[in-house]
This record gives structure tokens, C-alpha cells and sequence, in this order.
């Protein structure tokens, strides 16, 4: 264990050095600010000076940036084609229960009308829906959710898995039924070898997932892909077909 | 040691003709440098060795999960300050630096300190958070820019200590805040900066002094003896240690430069005891007394620390308050008079209280119970010099502000009920974590707060009674061919015989049989007769199988008297068990800890997040339906007398034989309890699971505010009208008809329209359904 992690982190220490920013691409800011007990630390792992594509990755998904804002990219269900989650106006609150499920105490806070999130980025010049990966318009996200899975992406095209994991994990937390986090999540644990845990973390994103098919079709695709890895070709068959039926 | 004396005293009186003595002295004294410089020798292998390696072991340090703040989030402005007051912000008018902080209003503005933590740094920035109800309305850096999410610092809850041993924070001497240096200095040693270890002047000072006093008042230590004493001599009081003493100080000031010295000293201090553990160093002493960061302390804090060196337990300001704000003020006055402070700043200071936490108050707490938890997590993973020596930091997803409501429910609803005969025996449990993640975010191990002593939450294995029956339930509505929640149900007596020849006759708590009844309501009303009949039609080692799938991992002998909870499980494993059924029937091992840091910051390991589909979603929906019957109108109905209607829980109660275990276990979207009451010695108590567990559960949830259970409806779930008495299909359009959920294709055939009447109302069913809709 040791050995591998002072491996990791000496390679990131080198990319890290290696590294520049791409002006306003990155949220996360390099900062070796003592912690709170002034203990002394080194902030040597800074999530997000990471050049993108670092770790050249066949069938990985990069991260587009642009100066007015950060789209996204959730790789398509057959690992090949990269489509866009667009960030559109979102409305805050608790985010996994409906409006008709909102606070319970108050009736005072009406969050629609509070935040108001850059405009929807179209990104010209991206496939947006060709074999069965595409995300629909509805696949909104908002502040919190979007800014980690922003952060999540970097540390993963770096190479940094674990980062990568915790940083979802966290934007989890943040919204625990956001059917895309779990999707990324199941993603991340494919790439870190864990198939079974992929699976399990996109039949997961499923039980959210209800009337947007082509997340479903996404997911269902992933499912498939990790059952193959896992040496169940029939259970996989079956995933395609309905990651098909999905769309 | 010879040396100093014996030539001296006889080279006092040289007289002609003795000219051999001085011969001999000649040598002796030869013989003593050599045995001094060998002496010297070893000693400056000491002073060197242990000054340069690792100077100091550090115990693992334990901090709760960090409060992440984002727009939408749930969390109370009460809250939040609860938990800035426990990190020691300061409040100020306008916030100013970090750990800072302004509260005015609805808006709160503070300085984040920032922090390294696992997936990377966060970064310290001026924030402002704006309150509506008890969300975060609004998110901004303080100039005006939105901010997606910013986490706090986490909360330091506690250490792994071996016994009595030394704790510290390390700090490092450019962190200091001002006039640290200076009035430690000015106080303990006046001429550091000049002497060589050992200063004669002060001794000389200090013998003029004790000599006219007649006692000891003053000692002649430098702040390098004194480091010396403390670093590596015992405490002794001999002339031999104060030589040694001496010499190791020249050495020491020899190899290293005053900073070093002074650095190693600011770590080294005593400054107070806590319980077994000895609080060393002023960065420690800094959170242990003010829970701020030792950089962020202000003159009269530095002066109250610095006035403690002289006497750690004499001038505690927690037990004395009053001696220690007058060696305080004493202090300040030597600041002024040296020229350290004006005079203005210290006439700023002296009007300043104390300022050390209260007691009771969050950052003065101690939460055993979840630390105990982290420990036998960490154990599995870790020796124990690991955790005790290498300052690891153990990130954890305890929540403090969840754990100080469970504890404030469990002693309002004990003083509540105190007038039960017998309730003063009664000890409690309880677990929550959050269902969607499977973390454990607080953890109550006794009913006093604050006990170290026997975990009940992870120890006491107890009959969990009527809390298996979802289990049966469950069991049963997996095969939708047979069972539907209005599948009829026998709640007539019955008999079973068991492999012994023996007779059993379970018996309803009332004591009553109910005839035929609905699955459903069977549940609800925790029948025994009904449910015992339903688990001998599916099997008790299928139940026993559903409840391994669950996540019970102890194994049961199946026996029918398996099904009304004959076996024992810990109020953790019950968590275990529920967080399925909370979660959509995915199964989650328990979490407490998400990652581990070495002393430096770096990654070392994750806990990450496991999940594993254990059931058909179709089938927990079923069931969760029952669990909020439970609550609507069943056992659990009671809540609602506090909480409020359209908060949608789901939850069981569980009564052992005699009331010798009160359990309630139950859920909202985001937050799962477990309660556990009874007495240690197993004897009965005044309490069911609905007057006792139930109660602590309401007060608990009361406070922590959930948010409503709102499971999305799986695929394969249909919504049908029914006919609340005879369970057959009815139509939205007639009197009484309620909706039900069915697996797709169970449900009864539909009934016909009845036209435009209106719905009559009157009986029971109807008013869960208003009462839920209203």
C-alpha cells in the first residue's frame, strides 16, 4: 500500500509541476493555507492544476472549457462518444425531494427566484447524440453538483482515481438521488477495475433515473460493459438490449 | 562533577611544603576533566539524537466531517453558528482575518481558515452566506461572486490515545501569533536571546532572592534548561539532574540556533491536564482552551497561556478562573512595564475576559461513543503505534450538530418520563446515519453524555422483537403472485409445536386476536398472532435469509419464535439492517470514516462508499408503504402529535418480552435512527418501544428537522384504487376508494366508475389518506 501511494503521489507531484492553468477553466485554486490547528502540511496534491488530457486515455472523457463557464463531458454508453451535460438554470432547495415534498417547516424560502447560474452553454461542434450516450436536455445540474463533478473529471483525466472517487462521493453527499453523479461514480469505479461495484452504482443511478431514457440508456450501457468484465456475457446481452429499449 | 568541587576547595589553601597535594590534585582534577569530557561526550549524543530525529510522537487525530455550504443546502443559521462558535470563530462587527466571523441578520460573512483535506486543499476565502427558513439561500465570496460550494474546516473531536499519555498539535515558530514570543520571553526569560544556555545573572538573581526570602520563590532556569528538564530528564529534583541539566542546556545551545530552541520549546510546554491526557505544547493548548488556531490568538489570550507555564493546574482558568485572570493581568502589567505592549493594548486586554469554551458547549464535548466506533474501524486497518504515534488524521462523517440533537433527545425525553417508576435504571442507545450514503453521523453509547465506559450502541445485544417483522413482510411481498399489502391475513390464535415437542402460543400484546385483517395493517398494528401465521406460510429460514440479505450478518437458528424477534442484535446492526430498507434495497456496510491523511497532508487511504443491490426496488416500496402506515395510524402514530403531517416518515416499533428492550427504528428521506432503551442487568422497564424509544426518536427527529421520505416509484409499481374494506378494485370516482401500490400485475382488477359522486368519508383508512394529503 505504501509504496503504491508514494508512487501516486510522487507522479502527481510531478504533473503538478508540469502543470498550467488554463485560465478561468478551473474552480479549485492551489493553496497551501496552513489548517485550522496549524499543523504543518503540504499541500502538495492541489485538486485542479492539472493539464487536461495528462494521461492520455483512449476512451476517457475530457473536460471542454470555456471562459464563460465549464461544460461537462459524460462519455457515451458504448465508451466512445462524448456528449455534453449542459448547465441551464437550476432550482435550488433540497434537491432530491420535489416541490411538493420542499422544507417542511418553512414556507417562507422560495428558491426559484434566488440563484441564478450562467446561461446555457450549447458547445458547437460536439456530436450530441449519435450511438445511444446522448443526454438530453433535461439533464440539468446545478451549482454545488456541477462544480464536483467539474473537479471530479480534472483529478480523472490526471489519473487521479481516488481523488477523483472521494471528490464524487462527495458530490454525492451533496445530492445523493443525482442520477448522474452515480453514473460518473459508477464510471470512476470501471476505471479503477472495480466492475462489480460499477454495476451496482449504475443499477443505483437506474432507480433515479425515471423518465429520462437516454441517462437510462447511458447507464444501462455501462451495466453492460461491466458485466462483460466481469465474464457474464448473457447478463451483458441482456443490458444492451436494454440500454436499446431505453431510447 | 568532581572537578568543580574538590580542586577548588583544596587550591584554596595552598601553603609551601605541600607541594605533593598539588601533585595529586594536578591529576585528580586531569582525571576528572577526562570523566567531564566523556560525560560531555555522551550527553551531546543524547542532546543531538533525540533534538534531530522525530522529536515528538503524535497520536492520530480524529475530526468530524467538514460542513459543506452550498445554495439549497438544508441547515439552520442556529446551526451554523453552533458549529462556527465550536471552531472558534471569532464574532466581530465587521470579520476580519481569518476565523473570523459577522453575523448580522440572515447574512453571515466569515474568513474560512482553510484546509488540506483528502481529494485536495480548500482554499481560505472570505465568504457570505445568506439564510431564508433553514436553507442556504445564497453563496458569495464577499465581493460579490457566486460561489458553487465551500467547505468549513472540520471539527478536531478527539485523538487516539494510549494511557496517560502526551498530546500536541505541532506548530511551527513562523505561526506564532504576535507577542507570543515576546512575552514568553519576557516572563520566563528575560536574557534568551544572550545567554548560552545557562545563565548566571538570573541565577544569581534567583539566590539573591530565595536567600533574602528564606524559601524558594524564584528559580534561575532558562527557557533552554527549562526545555531541557522537560525533553529529556525526569523530574527529579537533585543537584546531579540540575548539573546534568546545565551542561545539556550549553550543548544544546551549541548545536542549535535560538529559534530552534525556542520552537522546540513552544511544542514542548505542559500547559494543563485533561483527564489521561496531558495537554503539551501551545498549539494543543490553543485548541484546548480557546478552540482557535494558535496563530489566531490575541494579546490576552497569549498572555493568559504564557501565564500558565508557571503553574499548569494552579492556574487553570476552567476550575480557577479568578487566579488565573489575575496571573493574567500580571502578565499584561510586565508587558507594559518591559515596553512588549503599550499601554493602550494592554488596557484592551485586561477588559477581555477569559475567553476559554464553556463547558458543555460543542467544542468542550467529548463524544466517546463515535471515537470508540472509529477505533474498532481503524484497528482493522492500522497497529496501534500507527494510530498513537504518526499523527495520522482520521476524516470521519460524524456530524456534531446531529450528535449534540440526539443527545439533547435523549436527556429531555428521560426527564420527560422520570416519573415512570423504574425509569432512572433504564440506559439508552442510538445510531444515526444518513440512509442515501450509509455513514454514521452520530452515535450515543450511554444515556450520560460523555461516558467512556460499556458502548451499548455497538455492545448491547439484545432482543430486537417486532423490529424484524419487515423482515417477514418483506419477505412475503417478494412474491407478488401470493402476497399484496391487501392480501387477507388470519389474526386468530394459533399454536405451533417446535422440534422439541413443545407447544407455542405467541399472544398480541393486547392480548386480543383481531380476526382477518389486511398484510398492511398487520404490520402496522405489529400483530403478533398475523405475523407469526404469515412467517410459517413463507418460511422462517427464509426469513432468516431476508434478514441476512438485509445486511444482519449474525446467524439465527430458525425457530418460529424467530419471527416476533427472539434474536438479539446491537442497535448498530438494527441500523445496518433498516439502511436497506431506507435505501431502495441496497445494502451498505456501515461507514464511519471516509479517509485517513498522514501528519503531512498526504493521502494515505479511503473508505470508499459500497453499495449492493440486495432486493427489487418494487418490494422495499411495498414495504416502506407498511413502515409509513406504521407511523401513520399504527404503533409509530404518536410522532405525528409532534412532528408535523406532511412529514412522511417510515419506521417499526420493537417491544422485547416484559418491555425488557424498547426499540424504535425508522427513517426519513435523509436521516435514519435507531433507538434503543432498557436496563443493563436485562430487567423490565416501564417502557414499549412506542412510549419509550419512539418518544427519544420524535424528539430527536423534532429537532434535526428531515426532510420528507419521498422514494421514486419503481418501474414495476402501480398505483391502484381499492376498496378500503374490501380490498377489491374500486375507481378514484367512489366513496371511501383509496390508492394502494401493487407490483404491476397484482393488483386487484379495477372496479367501475361510480360517476361524479363525491368521496364519502368517515372511516379510518380515508383519514390517513386526508390526513397525508392535507
Amino acid at each position: 500500500m505504501n509504496k503504491w501511494w508514494i508512487a501516486a503521489v510522487s507522479a502527481l507531484a510531478l504533473l503538478n509541476g508540469c502543470a498550467s492553468v488554463p485560465q478561468g477553466s478551473i474552480p479549485v485554486v492551489d493553496s497551501g493555507v496552513p489548517v485550522s490547528n496549524n499543523e504543518r502540511i503540504s499541500a502538495q496534491r492541489t485538486a485542479g492544476s492539472y493539464p487536461q488530457a495528462a494521461v492520455p486515455r483512449a476512451a476517457q472523457a475530457r473536460t471542454i472549457t470555456e471562459d464563460s463557464g465549464v461544460v461537462v463531458m459524460v462519455p457515451g454508453g458504448a465508451a466512445s462518444v462524448s456528449t455534453p451535460i449542459s448547465t441551464q438554470p437550476f432550482t435550488p432547495g433540497p434537491i432530491t425531494p420535489g416541490p411538493a415534498a420542499a422544507p417542511i417547516s418553512t414556507g417562507s424560502y422560495t428558491p426559484s427566484n434566488t440563484y441564478s447560474a450562467p446561461a446555457p452553454i450549447t458547445p458547437s461542434g460536439i456530436p450530441s447524440n449519435s450511438s445511444g450516450g446522448g443526454l438530453a436536455a433535461d439533464e440539468q445540474l446545478d451549482g454545488p453538483v456541477l462544480a464536483l463533478l467539474t473537479t471530479a473529471q480534472q483529478q480523472q483525466s490526471s489519473g487521479d482515481l481516488n481523488g477523483a472517487s472521494s471528490s464524487l462521493e462527495r458530490a454525492q453527499r451533496v445530492a445523493p438521488r443525482e442520477p448522474q453523479v452515480l453514473y460518473r461514480l459508477a464510471q470512476v469505479r470501471m476505471a479503477q477495475g472495480d466492475a462489480a461495484q460499477a454495476e451496482q452504482f449504475a443499477r443505483r443511478g437506474l432507480t433515479f433515473a425515471n423518465g429520462r431514457p437516454d441517462l437510462q440508456a447511458s447507464l444501462w450501457g455501462l451495466i453492460a460493459q461491466a458485466r462483460e468484465k466481469q465474464g457474464d456475457a448473457a447478463g451483458a446481452a441482456l443490458a444492451r438490449q436494454k440500454a436499446k429499449v431505453s431510447l | 562533577m568532581t572537578r568543580t568541587r574538590s580542586p577548588r576547595s583544596r587550591s584554596k589553601r595552598p601553603s609551601g611544603g605541600l607541594r605533593p597535594w598539588l601533585g595529586w590534585a594536578i591529576k585528580l582534577s586531569l582525571v576528572g576533566l577526562v570523566v567531564l569530557a566523556g560525560f560531555a561526550v555522551y550527553l551531546d549524543a543524547i542532546v543531538q539524537e533525540k533534538f534531530s530525529g522525530k522529536r515528538w510522537t503524535i497520536p492520530a487525530k480524529v475530526y468530524a466531517r467538514p460542513l459543506e455550504l452550498f445554495v439549497g443546502q438544508k441547515l439552520s443559521k442556529n446551526d451554523f453558528l453552533t458549529e462556527l462558535d465550536a471552531l472558534g470563530y471569532r464574532r466581530e462587527s465587521v470579520a476580519n482575518g481569518p476565523g473570523a466571523a459577522a453575523v448580522n441578520g440572515n447574512t453571515v460573512d466569515l474568513n474560512t481558515r482553510g484546509f488540506q483535506f483528502y481529494e485536495g486543499a480548500e482554499q481560505a476565502q472570505p465568504v457570505r452566506i445568506r439564510f431564508s427558513g433553514d436553507y442556504v439561500a445564497e453563496l458569495s465570496s464577499t465581493n460579490g461572486s457566486k460561489l458553487p460550494v465551500v467547505r468549513l474546516e472540520p471539527l478536531l473531536i478527539g485523538g487516539i490515545y494510549p494511557k496517560n499519555l502526551e498530546d500536541r498539535i505541532l506548530i511551527n515558530i513562523d505561526q506564532v501569533p504576535p507577542f507570543l514570543l515576546d512575552t514568553l520571553v519576557t516572563v520566563e526569560d528575560r536574557d534568551f536571546y544572550h545567554h548560552f544556555g545557562v545563565s548566571p545573572k538570573s541565577i544569581a538573581r534567583a539566590m539573591w532572592v530565595n536567600t533574602s526570602a528564606g524559601q524558594m520563590r524564584q528559580g534561575g532556569s532558562t527557557l533552554t534548561q527549562q526545555l531541557v528538564k522537560n525533553f529529556y530528564l525526569t523530574n527529579e529534583r537533585s543537584l546531579t539532574r540540575k548539573l546534568t541539566e546545565a551542561m545539556m542546556a550549553l550543548l544544546l545551545e551549541l548545536h542549535y540556533d535560538k529559534r530552534e530552541i525556542l520552537e522546540a520549546y513552544l511544542n514542548e510546554v505542559f500547559v494543563g491536564q485533561d483527564g489521561q491526557r496531558a495537554v503539551h505544547g501551545f498549539g494543543l493548548a490553543s485548541q484546548f482552551f480557546f478552540s482557535q488556531p494558535l496563530a489566531e490568538l490575541k494579546l490576552h489570550q497569549v498572555a493568559l497561556l504564557v501565564g500558565m507555564v508557571k503553574g499548569p493546574s494552579a492556574y487553570n482558568p476552567r476550575r480557577y478562573p479568578e487566579r488565573a485572570l489575575m496571573r493574567r493581568n500580571l502578565v499584561l502589567d510586565l508587558l507594559e512595564q518591559q515596553g512588549v505592549a503599550t499601554p493602550e493594548q494592554v488596557a484592551a486586554a485586561k477588559k477581555m475576559p477569559l475567553g476559554v469554551t464553556t463547558r458543555g458547549s460543542l467544542a468542550d464535548s467529548s463524544f466517546p461513543g463515535f471515537l470508540d466506533l472509529v477505533k474498532r474501524q481503524l484497528r482493522e486497518d492500522y497497529r496501534d503505534e500507527d494510530l498513537t504515534e504518526e499523527g495520522l488524521r482520521i476524516f470521519t462523517s460524524f456530524d456534531p450538530i446531529l450528535q449534540m440533537k440526539s443527545e439533547a433527545a435523549v436527556g429531555e425525553t428521560f426527564k420527560r418520563l422520570a416519573g415512570r417508576k423504574g425509569s432512572d435504571e433504564v440506559e439508552a442507545a442510538m445510531v444515526v446515519t444518513n440512509p442515501e450514503t450509509g455513514e454514521v453521523q452520530a452515535l450515543i453509547g450511554s444515556r450520560a453524555p460523555g461516558y467512556a465506559g460499556f458502548n451499548r450502541a455497538l455492545d448491547a445485544v439484545r432482543p430486537i422483537g417486532s423490529l424484524i417483522k419487515p423482515a417477514v413482510y418483506l419477505t412475503a411481498l417478494e412474491r407478488p403472485s401470493q402476497y399484496t399489502l391487501t392480501s387477507w391475513l388470519s389474526d386468530e390464535p394459533l399454536s405451533i409445536k417446535g422440534a422439541d415437542g413443545q407447544i407455542w402460543k405467541p399472544q398480541n400484546y393486547d392480548r386480543r386476536s383481531h380476526g382477518t385483517i389486511f398484510l398492511y395493517q398487520s404490520m402496522m398494528n405489529s400483530y403478533n398472532l398475523g405475523t407469526v401465521r404469515l412467517g410459517q406460510e413463507v418460511g422462517v429460514p427464509n426469513v432468516l435469509k431476508t434478514l441476512a440479505r438485509l445486511g444482519v450478518e449474525r446467524q439465527f437458528p430458525a425457530f418460529p419464535s424467530m419471527l416476533l424477534g427472539a434474536g438479539a442484535l446491537s442497535p448498530m446492526e438494527v441500523a445496518t439492517m433498516y439502511q436497506t430498507l431506507a435505501n431502495g434495497g441496497f445494502n451498505t456496510p456501515m461507514r464511519g470514516i471516509r479517509s485517513v491523511l498522514t501528519a503531512e497532508g498526504q493521502p494515505l487511504k479511503r473508505y470508499p462508499f459500497q453499495i449492493q443491490q440486495r432486493f427489487d426496488p418494487g418490494s422495499i416500496f411495498l414495504i416502506q408503504n407498511a413502515m409509513q402506515h406504521v407511523m401513520r395510524e399504527g404503533t409509530g402514530r404518536s410522532v405525528y402529535n409532534v412532528l408535523p403531517k406532511n412529514l412522511t416518515l417510515a419506521g417499526k416499533t420493537g417491544t422485547s418480552n416484559d418491555s425488557r428492550d424498547s426499540w424504535f427504528a425508522g427513517f426519513s428521506q435523509d436521516l435514519l435512527a435507531v433507538v434503543w432503551l432498557g436496563r443493563d442487568d436485562n430487567g423490565k422497564t416501564p417502557f414499549t418501544g412506542a412510549t419509550g424509544a419512539l418518544q427519544v426518536w420524535t424528539s430527536f427527529m423534532s429537532k434535526a428537522g428531515p426532510l420528507p421520505l419521498d422514494m421514486p416509484q419503481p418501474d414495476n409499481i402501480v398505483q391502484a384504487w381499492i376498496d378500503p374494506h374490501t380490498g377489491q378494485g374500486s375507481d378514484a370516482s367512489c366513496p371511501g376508494a383509496v390508492q394502494m401500490p401493487y407490483i404491476r400485475g397484482s393488483e386487484p382488477p379495477a372496479g367501475a366508475s361510480c360517476g361524479g359522486q363525491a368521496p364519502a368519508t368517515g372511516d379510518a383508512v380515508m383519514d390517513w389518506v386526508k390526513g397525508w394529503l392535507n
